[in-house]
């Protein structure tokens, strides 16, 4: 288990590795190289050449590349170029406002979505089965910001039950009751992406489980169906779909930065969608790692649980996955 | 006439799929005597595994059901019982074991409870007794050093080993009837003598009457007392193991005993094969379901299905070539084919 | 065993069957429809698939028309009558805050839509199909290499990456295809490696290996049409993916840009005016549903009619059936 624990870690810090690689060549790839692209418009050359040398622009791009990612591993994200605050000071708060919303949207999905496909797979085509298949293609075709408008327009403006956006009224901030109803529209549009998702995998996950011989053996064996179900098939379907939670994690993400921006909830993703018009690109470039650190992160936590719960997976070899 | 454990009467399964209704088993009747073991032979495809699951009413969980006729197993009609009932005979008085034993153990629960739950559902065991007396029943199918063994999960586990613990849960509470379904075909060649000598064994140790099914005959003639060979969904032929292996009267089984390679045969010579395949069970022709594939197919094949019939021995064949079951000298007896042609519909068979 | 004692001889005519007859009548036998046949017939039996498939034709009609079919210009201003409720007069839709009409910009965004909606599913799953395959096939440190840069993509919010390229690059209609495909053609490369990885252990390829068929036409002839009916799946829902990236995207103000039009657009404009037009925010949404949800049926539909264990029959028969039919207790 330890071993499998430092190589799976290892593979993490590797992909994290990369992902740096990536962002960084992206901005060095851009038309016109990094110093058009990082420096404020409008400066003249000289000005410009003192700004680049400033901000270490003048190196060779390898160099560049390691005092950037070496700043990171220290916790400098670098400064803004127009008004050059630190990085960190405007991306740490945020993330905490998207974890907020992302846990609360999560967690609400998964405790309906989970026992709502246990409950679909034992009665296929069933009244409840349609609904929650019907729930499911509008959740996966529906724009979320649109669905995010539309809620607006209803329960804020129209009806003005709901706060329409952010994360507080202006005289309330922190206050805990108010935080609770401005998160409800937001939580409602995430909420209905991941249930979509969560009801379809863990009903065809039961079902996939339900079609085994062992279920058969089970009830040749003269247990009663809830058994069957409960004991028997549940914990077979579980295993995958942690699979599925960690593998969703960065559409989770992208759903979540959608909805931000739609409730100007002031979390990561807004931040990152109003930076990019700023052309703001060593916040851009810090987000981006952050968010991926989460991801990877993410993922990693969901193999560890698939392998603590799935008996079959092999610690020493094999990647992980199950036999 | 010995006891009957269980007896089989017109039984058929249906299936609905997109072509309409389709008979896995078509009027299938069988006897298994207490205390002994019927084989069910035939190819993949003929109904021999239906057959079995329909006796569990499992075959319900599998979108088929039973249209018509009867099971009954100690004088009960099993076909009439609820789910509800059947949770009382399952496991414990007709146990099941499957053909692939990997796929049938759950993957993430340890051997020993697995056996145990059996115990515990029906014998009502505290979780010690049962753990003890899983342990127990795995030394009993010869698994070595069962405490540790009941300890690990299925897949740190051979497939020979694998069924003996599917053979210890379907043993552990002592039933009556054992239904082996293709108990040895996922296995190696090996393993597969192995388990048969297992299962033989247990059967005399845990005095149980047994209906195996497989289609490999030369299983069938190391452990049958009497055999039924079925074909498309039919029984075609019926008989104790000599009259099925000594004086086959079905074409069908002639053709299957002939493809055993070197059971009888001439070595050198060119292996036997029945010509053509088992039809869909949404095309079976019409008349003898055989015919098709019979060399001694005949007009009257083709358009009437024949009558399974009965000789004084009470070796069972359907075939209109054959006319043994006329010998019977009774008067009026009504396995006489001239009393009992009837066209387009299978008359019934009278035991006597 | 001797036959001779219970069976007559075998008659004459069945005794010989020369080889030719034989192999005639066995392939009449085993010449069932293919699976493809078999599938339209699924798909055609499938209510929700058949009214997909119409709906995007429809759009795609719409797409193709637009030009005929605009009562306006999309992009003609009416600065006198901006945000007429739908129903004005000439206005079916009303018009938007410049007072642009509605339904003839709604036409003409359907072919933004549709146009990146597809380029992209065609554009991701050739290059996925491509890495995919040859990972699969040849395996070791090419697989190595191609899987890790699957992971790492993943391992990036494709919204985020998306937002990032076009951030640095600029936004362009043209550009934004190809950022999609780039952030979208993972899928199908792990979906084809699974499955080659599976079909290179098959005896046919061996067999096409040893009478010296080369790898490459191992690879996109005799694999590719073993692993096509995934693959198609996988397009077609991949084409409702990218029209909601497409719109996401445009919503941001990163995506098309005016004076093109498009779904998204529209509704990031509709934002901006919803206290006064609250109406205009309606209508691209439910036009994005509307073909992401027919795309989707598409796709599910292909996906069940190709699944050989999928029935068609629905639920409501199978208990009519089980109730008039069957004698078991319950």
């Amino acid at each position: 288990m330890t071993e499998y624990l430092i190589r799976r870690s290892l593979q993490s810090v590797l992909v994290l590795f990369l992902i740096s690689i990536l962002t960084f060549a992206m901005i060095h790839a851009a038309p016109g190289g990094p110093t058009q692209v990082l420096l404020a418009p409008g400066l003249s050359p000289e000005a410009a050449k003192i700004q680049a040398h400033n901000l270490g622009l003048d190196r060779s791009v390898p160099v560049q590349f390691l005092s950037w990612i070496g700043g990171m591993l220290q916790g400098d994200l670098g400064h803004t170029f127009k008004n050059n605050i630190p990085v960190g000071d405007i991306l740490w708060p945020t993330v905490g406002h998207t974890m907020v919303l992302m846990i609360a949207a999560w967690l609400l999905s998964l405790i309906i979505a989970i026992p709502w496909g246990i409950y679909n797979s034992t009665r296929e085509y069933g009244l409840s089965d349609q609904t929650s298949s019907f729930i499911s293609y509008l959740g996966f075709a529906m724009p979320t910001f649109w669905f995010g408008i539309i809620l607006q327009q209803y329960f804020a403006l129209k009806r003005d039950w709901l706060p329409l956006s952010d994360m507080y009224d202006m005289d309330k901030q922190g206050n805990f009751g108010n935080l609770l109803l401005h998160l409800v529209l937001p939580v409602t549009v995430l909420s209905l992406g991941f249930l979509a998702a969560y009801v379809k995998y863990s009903r065809s996950s039961m079902l996939e489980v339900l079609n085994q011989d062992y279920i058969r053996t089970a009830r040749a064996k003269g247990l009663t169906e809830r058994k069957v179900v409960f004991r028997h098939a549940l914990r077979n379907a579980l295993i995958p779909i942690i699979t599925i939670l960690g593998l969703d994690l960065p559409i989770l993400v992208g759903g979540a930065a959608l909805t931000e921006r739609v409730f100007n909830w002031p979390g990561m993703g807004r931040l990152f969608v109003d930076m990019a018009v700023a052309r703001e690109y060593s916040v851009l470039m810090s987000i981006t790692l952050v968010v991926s650190v989460f991801v990877v992160i993410g993922n990693l936590l969901a193999d560890i649980l698939y392998a603590v719960v799935d008996p079959r997976v092999q610690y020493g070899r094999g990647g992980g996955t199950a036999a | 006439m010995a006891e009957k454990i269980l007896e089989i009467r017109n039984l058929t399964t249906g299936f609905l799929t997109d072509g309409g209704m389709v008979k896995a088993t078509d009027r299938v009747s069988l006897d298994i005597e207490k205390g002994k073991t019927l084989c069910v032979v035939g190819e993949s495809g003929s109904g021999k595994s239906v057959t079995a699951l329909s006796v569990m009413r499992l075959i319900e969980y599998a979108g088929g059901m039973i249209t018509e006729g009867e099971a009954r197993f100690d004088k009960q009609d099993l076909v009439q019982k609820s789910q509800l009932d059947m949770l009382n005979i399952r496991g414990s008085r007709i146990a099941m074991i499957f053909q692939d034993p990997m796929s049938a153990l759950n993957p993430v629960f340890t051997v020993g409870e697995q056996i145990a739950e059996s115990l515990r559902t029906h014998k009502r065991l505290s979780k010690k007794e049962a753990w003890r007396q899983s342990v127990d029943m795995l030394r009993r199918v010869r698994i070595p050093d069962p405490e540790i063994r009941a300890r690990q999960y299925p897949h740190e586990m051979s497939g020979g080993m694998c069924q003996r613990v599917v053979i210890a849960m379907a043993l552990a509470c002592n039933p009556e009837l054992l239904i082996a379904d293709e108990p040895t075909s996922a296995l190696d060649v090996t393993v597969q003598a192995q388990i048969l000598e297992l299962l033989l064994q247990l059967k005399q140790e845990f005095r149980m009457s047994m209906l195996l099914i497989t289609h490999d005959m030369g299983v069938a003639a190391e452990v049958a007392d009497r055999i039924t060979v079925m074909y498309a969904g039919a029984v075609v032929e019926e008989g104790t193991a000599a009259d099925i292996f000594e004086r086959p009267r079905h074409p069908y089984t002639i053709g299957l005993l002939q493809s055993i390679p070197g059971l009888e045969g001439e070595r050198g010579g060119e292996l036997y094969t029945i010509r053509g395949a088992i039809p869909p069970l949404s095309n079976i022709p019409p008349g003898c379901r055989f015919h098709p594939r019979c060399l001694y197919a005949m007009d009257l094949c083709r358009t009437n299905e024949p009558p399974l019939r009965r000789s004084l021995s009470g070796h069972m064949a359907a075939c209109w070539l054959d006319d043994t079951g006329a010998e019977d000298p009774r008067p009026g007896n009504p396995n006489n084919r001239e009393t009992k042609v009837t066209i387009g519909n299978r008359p019934e068979v009278t035991f006597p | 065993m001797s036959d001779a004692k219970v069976l007559p001889p075998i008659p004459e005519e069945n005794r010989y069957e020369p080889r030719e007859k034989r192999a005639k009548a066995r392939t009449v036998e085993a010449r069932p429809e293919g699976p493809w046949k078999t599938g339209a017939k699924k798909f055609m039996r499938n209510p929700f698939a058949v009214a997909g498939l119409v709906l995007l034709l429809i759009f795609i009609g719409i797409a193709l028309l637009a030009h005929w079919l605009a009562p306006y210009p999309p992009n003609k201003l009416d600065l006198m009558f901006p945000n007429l409720p739908a129903g004005s007069s000439g206005h079916l839709l009303g018009t938007d805050e410049l007072g642009r009409d509605v339904f003839s910009r709604l036409l003409y965004s359907s072919r933004i839509s549709l146009t990146v909606g597809f380029s992209v599913a065609f554009v991701s799953v050739i290059v996925g199909t491509l890495i995919g395959a040859i990972s699969g096939y040849f395996g070791g440190w090419v697989d190595t290499i191609a899987m890790r840069i699957v992971d790492v993509m993943y391992s990036v919010p494709s919204l985020f990456l998306n937002i990032l390229i076009l951030a640095i690059f600029g936004a362009k209609a043209s550009y934004m295809i190809w950022v999609l495909a780039f952030t979208s053609w993972m899928g199908v490369a792990r979906l084809v490696r699974g499955n080659y990885l599976q079909l290179r252990e098959m005896q046919y390829v061996e067999a096409a290996k040893a009478i010296g068929v080369s790898d490459w036409r191992i690879i996109f002839v005799h694999l590719l049409r073993n692993s096509s009916a995934p693959i198609i799946v996988t397009a077609t829902l991949m084409v409702g993916g990218a029209i909601l990236s497409e719109s996401a995207l445009s919503y941001l103000s990163l995506g098309i840009q005016p004076p093109s039009t498009s779904w998204g657009l529209m509704l990031s404009n509709a934002q901006a005016s919803m206290l006064t037009d609250p109406m205009q925010a309606l209508y691209p949404g439910l036009c994005i549903l509307i073909v992401v949800l027919a795309v989707n049926f598409v796709g599910d539909g292909i996906r069940d009619a190709l699944d050989p264990r999928k029935t068609t029959i629905p639920q409501r028969r199978l208990d009519q059936w089980r109730k008039r039919f069957s004698k078991s207790g319950i």
